[in-house]
């Protein structure tokens, strides 16, 4: 299913590029706008990257998105995300986990497109080596590894110079084991840095800017967020280098491991 | 001319400062004009829908400002390094033109001769690029992104490395479980040969990444790749493999072994001088072929009295099989039978090294023949018999 809703997108990219051919056809009478501008536009739009056609309820559920921790572990705040408990286990109730999860994709698909940089998180080693490889395969960062205090808050000591922070965190999980949560969600916070975080009923939710409801630990699952967090990413770039005239992305993207010079 | 030779000397020692001095992010100064090497990409495409003003991040405004600065300094250093050459060469007589970094050292150390015993420590004159050391490019481009997709960890080479030894160890685990689908076996004769290797040391890891690495990241990388190797189709990933491995030192492939010299009656032989063990010194020469001869003093064998002696001598010969095909001439002074029978010892043992093939060294090494005993006879302390042994007492 979820192959199937990727496979339209081709089709969607055509259609959001429609008016902009339409556009180019005159482009004597038009000056080109600066991109601020039209960053202020799109945000009026509630979906311009049209990241509601990315997946559908059934592909989460299909992914196991629906299934919680166990009736004790459930932490209070994530009650009203749930849609009841079987055999024991906490059930989501996928429609809210959509609706939460296609804000959090418009939102990344936004930042994406303002050439933020955005940072994957996850402290699951089952999952790290795929989010690493999704992250890069977005051309955006990951950090799977122990944290080390300080990354954000004291950053310019950190890496022995002035350093830009990501301007979005996204938290595949983001408890460091089952006792305690991730660090980073504290310092991004500190930071004011948006972080969008896939809470499980175990977790807590209130640091999170755009908290997703759902399952954090099944692979099937994290490779759905992973998938659909890189395509919305990488639709938010595509619009931007078709504004500015750029070359497509493909051509760019391969911009691995780059060794520092001696 | 001495000043600044020694100037030079004191902006060497005192490179540390100079660099901390460079690390500390300045305050940004108004408007900074970025270097020709961050141009953009040229648009190709005809009439882009927008247009986007140039940025430039704070953090490349401060690398900027650092590189400009490093830039500044090596400049003044090479235009004073060229003038102290001109000097040098004016005083010794020589063509400013063609003086090179030779003649310089030359001249140095013969109009500032200096008895120092650590060569870092006398008058130097190098070029600024030897004396400074390279410092890493700029991590990020001009808008501030990085370039590495794990730049947040702090050691993106490190992990990115982690990474790609699981990739290979994921690509390697596909493809058994293929194999096994078809029924297909490991190739036994590809079996990936890993004895005489082991995995590089930490330091030579660290310098190969340009990052300095904790020990439990360096446990972690030996433990993934153990994992590697430990697939069957690891010679799959061979040349990934390879280049973290390192061959185990032949210890014995470190020294070398002298050529044997031919004498008068066309026979090889080899001298070795100064065998010590204990008091004793000998020189000895081994000559091939032989019938066993051995003359020490001009004696032969029965030069020891002791029978334990007479063993030691004949130990290297017996034990590289040789015994009654070399001659052995000794001459030993000093020291007792046994430091002469030990000094003998080893002289023979290193000389064979030159009749014998490499594996047979390898295991006279391990056997300990080549090894130079270093221990002395231990000195009588007061209150006591001897060195160790005690007085007799009785308490009652």
């Amino acid at each position: 299913m979820l192959r199937k809703s990727l496979g339209n997108l081709p089709r969607v990219g055509q259609l959001c590029g429609l008016p902009r051919r339409l556009q180019s056809t005159q482009p004597e009478q038009k000056e080109p706008e600066d991109i601020a501008v039209i960053e202020q536009r799109i945000l009026k739009h509630p979906d311009y990257f049209q990241v509601h056609n990315l997946f559908t309820v059934r592909d989460l559920f299909n992914a196991r998105v629906h299934y919680g921790h166990k009736e004790g572990s459930l932490d209070d705040r994530m009650r009203p995300y749930l849609f009841g408990s079987r055999l024991g286990h906490l059930i989501f109730d996928l429609d809210k986990t959509a609706s939460h999860l296609r804000d959090a994709l418009n939102f990344a698909a936004h930042i994406a497109f303002r050439d933020g940089i955005i940072l994957f998180f996850n402290r699951n080693a089952l999952n790290a080596h795929l989010v690493e490889q999704k992250a890069q395969e977005a051309g955006e960062f990951s950090h799977t590894r122990f944290w080390r205090g300080g990354i954000f808050t004291n950053a310019n000591v950190q890496f022995d110079a002035v350093t830009r922070l990501p301007d979005l965190c996204i938290f595949l999980n983001t408890q460091n084991n089952v006792m305690a949560q991730h660090t980073a969600v504290r310092d991004a916070a500190k930071m004011a840095i948006p972080t969008i975080g896939i809470v499980d009923t175990n977790c807590n939710p209130n640091l999170i800017t755009y908290p997703v409801p759902g399952n954090d630990d099944s692979p099937a699952a994290v490779e759905l967020y992973c998938d659909l967090f890189k395509e919305a990413i990488l639709r938010g770039k595509r619009e931007r280098r078709q504004l500015l005239g750029l070359p497509p992305l493909d051509e760019t993207l391969p911009r691995r491991s780059r060794k520092p010079k001696k | 001319m001495a000043l600044r030779v020694f100037s030079l000397n004191l902006v060497k020692t005192n490179r540390n400062l100079l660099q901390n001095g460079f690390k500390s992010p300045a305050p940004p100064t108004g408007h900074m004009a970025p270097a020709a090497s961050f141009a953009t990409e040229v648009t190709v495409q005809a009439a882009p829908a927008a247009v986007q003003k140039q940025k430039v991040s704070k953090a490349m405004r401060a690398y900027l400002k650092r590189a400009n600065e490093h830039d500044e300094f090596m400049k003044t250093q090479h235009l004073e390094f060229q003038i102290g050459k001109r000097h040098l060469a004016n005083m010794m007589g020589a063509d400013a033109e063609t003086f090179t970094q030779e003649d310089v050292d030359e001249a140095i150390s013969y109009l500032f001769p200096s008895g120092l015993y650590d060569p870092k420590a006398r008058p130097a004159m190098k070029s600024p690029d030897v004396v400074f050391p390279a410092r890493k490019a700029a991590e990020f481009d001009e808008t501030g992104r990085p370039f590495h997709s794990l730049f947040y960890t702090g050691k993106p080479n490190f992990f990115q490395l982690l990474h790609d030894i699981v990739e290979e160890t994921n690509k390697l685990a596909d493809l058994e479980e293929r194999m096994l689908r078809r029924g297909n076996k490991p190739d036994e004769n590809q079996k990936l040969e890993i004895d005489g290797f082991h995995l590089l040391p930490k330091d030579q890891l660290e310098l190969l990444l340009v990052e300095s690495i904790a020990d439990i990241e360096y446990s972690n990388f030996c433990n993934s790749m153990d994992r590697l190797i430990a697939s069957p189709y690891a010679y799959k990933s061979k040349t990934f493999i390879e280049r973290f491995l390192k061959p185990l030192m032949d210890q014995s492939n470190q020294l070398e072994v002298p050529k044997p010299k031919i004498d008068g009656e066309g026979r090889q032989y080899i001298t070795t001088y100064e065998c010590l063990r204990k008091t004793a010194r000998a020189d000895v020469t081994v000559r091939l072929p032989g019938t066993g001869k051995i003359s020490i003093n001009g004696k032969n064998i029965s030069y020891f009295e002791d029978e334990n002696c007479r063993e030691q001598l004949l130990f290297p010969l017996q034990f590289s099989e040789l015994l009654g095909k070399v001659d052995v001439e000794a001459n030993v002074e000093g020291g007792g039978p046994s430091g002469q029978a030990g000094a003998i010892r080893w002289g023979i043992a290193m000389s064979l090294r030159s009749f014998v093939d490499q594996e047979m060294i390898e295991s006279m090494r391990l056997a300990g023949l080549l090894t130079r005993d270093y221990r002395r006879r231990e000195r009588k302390k007061f209150g006591q018999e001897g060195a160790r042994r005690k007085y007799t007492w009785k308490k009652r």
